[in-house]
């Protein structure tokens, strides 16, 4: 048993220090920090500018509307968006856009919009500008000129422009979700922003540090040292180090995050706030009951067991990365499956398909967990999917431990399936 | 009590039998030669040793235990022929972690591989990594890691293999070293002169059943003082069709030449000297080497 750990600790430490992790581990925050907080900060920086912007209004009569719609302001209080009125008739547009145009080359304009007289039939008007890259500002410009359209069309067709926007006024559903115990919880849409969360938490550990596992005994399988190791330790309990030292290491790296992402949700809004008043992101995270992360950690563990032995005994039935590329394409496929059925899970968790799914022992890690988290089914069901996860787990352990034995110190030709079977019943 | 037994020791893989019945007894303090062409059986008999796959039918004893009790492989070293490094571990760390891995608390191996790398003479690569060092000194690190927890038995399977002769006799002195405080060492090998020169006795395997065992003394006796060895230069005339030799082994200068029985030496020297200039002329026992082709063909 000390060997284990032994072997456990070596398999943690050699990779906790190497770049490839150190990297990961850093760069997944830092970009989830950048996600959160660069829009806001990009937008802080740009909207400090003041854009000098001609409107060539051929209607004559939606600028006033137009900058009362656009009044975007900067940190200092000053409109963003500064229009300059220009009229031309059809004869003198095409000089009036050459000087413009002549204009935004010299740098005094930053761009000019054409509204054409038939604007409110036609539904088309143009902007021109050196950049036109810049989507907010686009999406800026567009929407508060169909806001000035919107209302001259209501007026032109004699309705109160206040009376219709009462009308049209969206319906807003809020969600409520019903606990096992019959507790009202407000949701939001978060309950199912969180399950895709977790379950893409799950789904990763099973993938990412399942192979991490199965390459680690390649490794020592292409190197030969695994001779001398196994001269020293049980192939079952070198097996059994490499799957916990390498849970150990995926464990540290999904608390680094769970802490930075926590941190996130509780000041990264604030740091946006600095940047930009009106912040419209919110990543908060709503709050996890203790029920729910204590069935994530179990199911967590016990999937990352359940793959992570799989992968292991792959490594040792082959001989190089190349030859486990091929053979590791049904076991990727035994995850990915399941992932894709908790997004129909999510929407139907009470199915007799949803139930099925979630008692299969090689997909319930996923679809089990999804279906407590949404709407947590009978304990017996919970009872009978783990039984069998559990069973499944301890199972694959076992026979999974006798290939290793065997395949281990197998050099050369891959070995077929009736000779697998053989290890299996010698070993 | 014997350090390594071996009763009745049967493995097949298949139809094939890699090991058949093989009995062998290894005393403390020898060095114990474990002889035999490629494919004869010795690396499954040693990886049965070392529990690493398990035997058919038959018993291992280590210091009169059965093998697969617990922590009784702890007090073994083995040294397989297919050398693996962990690359990209620190020397240091790989031999911390091969000490531990055979049951040596932290505070207990320090001054042990302290003592070991500075003999060595590689205190100062300890930091490098394992993929930076020569083959050699990978292979002198590996060693190391089976000397370490001083074992009861050493396993060597081909240990000289790939080293320069100033490696070699480092590790020979070990070798010589350990037998000295008592540990039995086996030595596996093709190579039949480092085997003559340091076995004590030796066990020649072939087609997975021991043909030959015993003292190297008295495995020569018995073989009969029936050889001559020739240095000569000159022609090689007096070898062919001469009616006293039964067989030779002729290296160009230096001939192994087994007589018929009841043939006299001298007259072979006669012959000799009327083709070549003989430097050396040596009534023998049979080499090792000679003993192995003239087992292992028969």
């Amino acid at each position: 048993m000390n060997k284990m750990w032994t072997v456990a600790r070596r398999e943690f430490l050699s990779r906790l220090k190497t770049k490839g992790f150190i990297i990961g581990t850093v760069l997944a925050p830092v970009f989830l920090i950048g996600m959160t907080v660069l829009p806001q900060f990009f937008l802080f920086l740009k909207s400090d500018k003041i854009k000098q912007i001609a409107v060539i209004d051929q209607t004559g009569a939606i600028l006033d509307s137009l900058t009362a719609n656009l009044d975007d302001r900067n940190a200092a209080g000053q409109r963003v968006y500064n229009f300059t009125k220009h009229e031309a008739a059809a004869e003198t547009l095409p000089a009036l856009e050459k000087m413009l145009t002549a204009q935004i080359k010299n740098g005094e304009l930053d761009g000019y919009i054409v509204i054409p007289a038939d604007i409110l039939t036609a539904g088309k008007a143009e902007y021109r500008a050196k950049s036109v890259t810049n989507f907010f500002e686009n999406s800026r410009i567009e929407s508060a000129l169909s806001r000035t359209v919107r209302a001259w069309r209501f007026q032109q067709s004699g309705l109160n422009v206040e009376q219709v926007q009462q009308l049209v006024r969206r319906v807003g559903l809020r969600t409520n979700r019903i606990s096992a115990d019959g507790k009202e919880e407000a949701d939001q849409g978060r309950t199912e922003g969180l399950v895709r969360i977790m379950v893409m938490f799950i789904y990763a550990a099973m993938l990412v540090y399942g192979q991490i596992v199965m390459r680690s005994v390649i490794e020592e399988k292409s190197s030969r040292v695994i001779e001398s190791v196994v001269a020293s330790i049980k192939p079952f309990h070198l097996m059994a180090g490499k799957i916990f030292g390498v849970g150990a290491l995926g464990l540290t790296q999904y608390s680094l995050w769970a802490g930075v992402m926590g941190l996130l949700s509780r000041y990264g809004v604030k740091i946006g706030s600095l940047f930009a008043r009106d912040s419209a992101s919110n990543l908060s995270m709503p709050a996890v009951a203790p029920e729910i992360l204590l069935f994530f950690i179990l199911f967590f563990v016990l999937g990352y067991f359940l793959y992570a032995a799989i992968f292991a005994g792959l490594g040792a039935l082959v001989n190089s990365d190349q030859e486990a590329q091929q053979l590791v394409f049904p076991v990727i496929m035994l995850v990915i499956i399941p992932f894709l059925c908790t997004f129909y899970i999510i929407e139907n968790p009470n199915t007799q398909l949803s139930v099925i799914l979630s008692l299969i022992p090689f997909f319930a890690p996923m679809t089990m967990f999804a279906r407590i988290v949404v709407q947590t089914p009978p304990a017996w069901e919970i009872a009978l999917g783990l039984a069998l996860l559990i069973a499944t787990v301890v199972g694959t352990i076992w026979l999974v431990g006798r290939i290793f034995r065997v395949g281990v110190l197998m050099y050369g030709k891959r070995p077929t399936l009736p000779e697998v079977m053989k290890w299996i019943r010698y070993a | 009590m014997h350090t390594l037994q071996l009763d009745r020791v049967h493995k097949s893989f298949g139809s094939l039998a890699a090991v058949s019945e093989l009995s062998l007894a290894v005393a403390p303090g020898t060095i114990y030669g474990f002889l035999g062409p490629n494919g004869a059986g010795k690396t499954t008999t040693i990886r049965m040793i070392m529990e690493i796959i398990l035997p058919d039918r038959g018993q291992i004893l280590i210091n009169g235990a059965p093998n697969t009790s617990p922590a009784v492989l702890d007090r073994v070293g083995y040294l397989p022929e297919e050398r693996g490094v962990y690359r990209k571990m620190k020397v240091r760390e790989a031999l911390e972690f091969f000490a531990e891995l055979k049951g040596l608390k932290k505070n207990a191996h320090k001054k042990k591989i302290d003592a070991w790398v500075e003999r060595f003479g590689m205190a100062d690569v300890q930091t490098k990594k394992m993929e930076e060092l020569s083959k050699g000194n990978q292979q002198k690190i590996q060693f190391l890691t089976t000397v370490i927890h001083e074992p009861a038995l050493i396993i060597l399977d081909e240990p000289f293999m790939g080293l320069d002769p100033v490696n070699a006799e480092l590790i020979k002195d070990v070798i010589l070293e350990q037998k000295q405080r008592g540990t039995a060492i086996v030595f596996s090998t093709h190579l039949m002169e480092s085997a003559e020169k340091l076995c004590d006795a030796i066990c020649l395997i072939n087609k997975g059943r021991k043909v030959l065992d015993g003292e190297v003394k008295d495995i020569k006796r018995g073989f009969g003082r029936n050889h001559v060895i020739l240095a000569y230069d000159g022609k090689s005339d007096f070898l062919k069709n001469n009616g006293i030799i039964e067989n030779y082994n002729d290296s160009g200068n230096y001939v192994e030449i087994k007589l018929r029985p009841g043939a006299k030496p001298q007259a072979l020297l006669a012959a000799a000297m009327q083709h070549a200039e003989i430097s050396r002329f040596e009534i023998a026992e049979p080499s090792l080497h000679e003993i192995f082709l003239a087992t292992v063909k028969e």
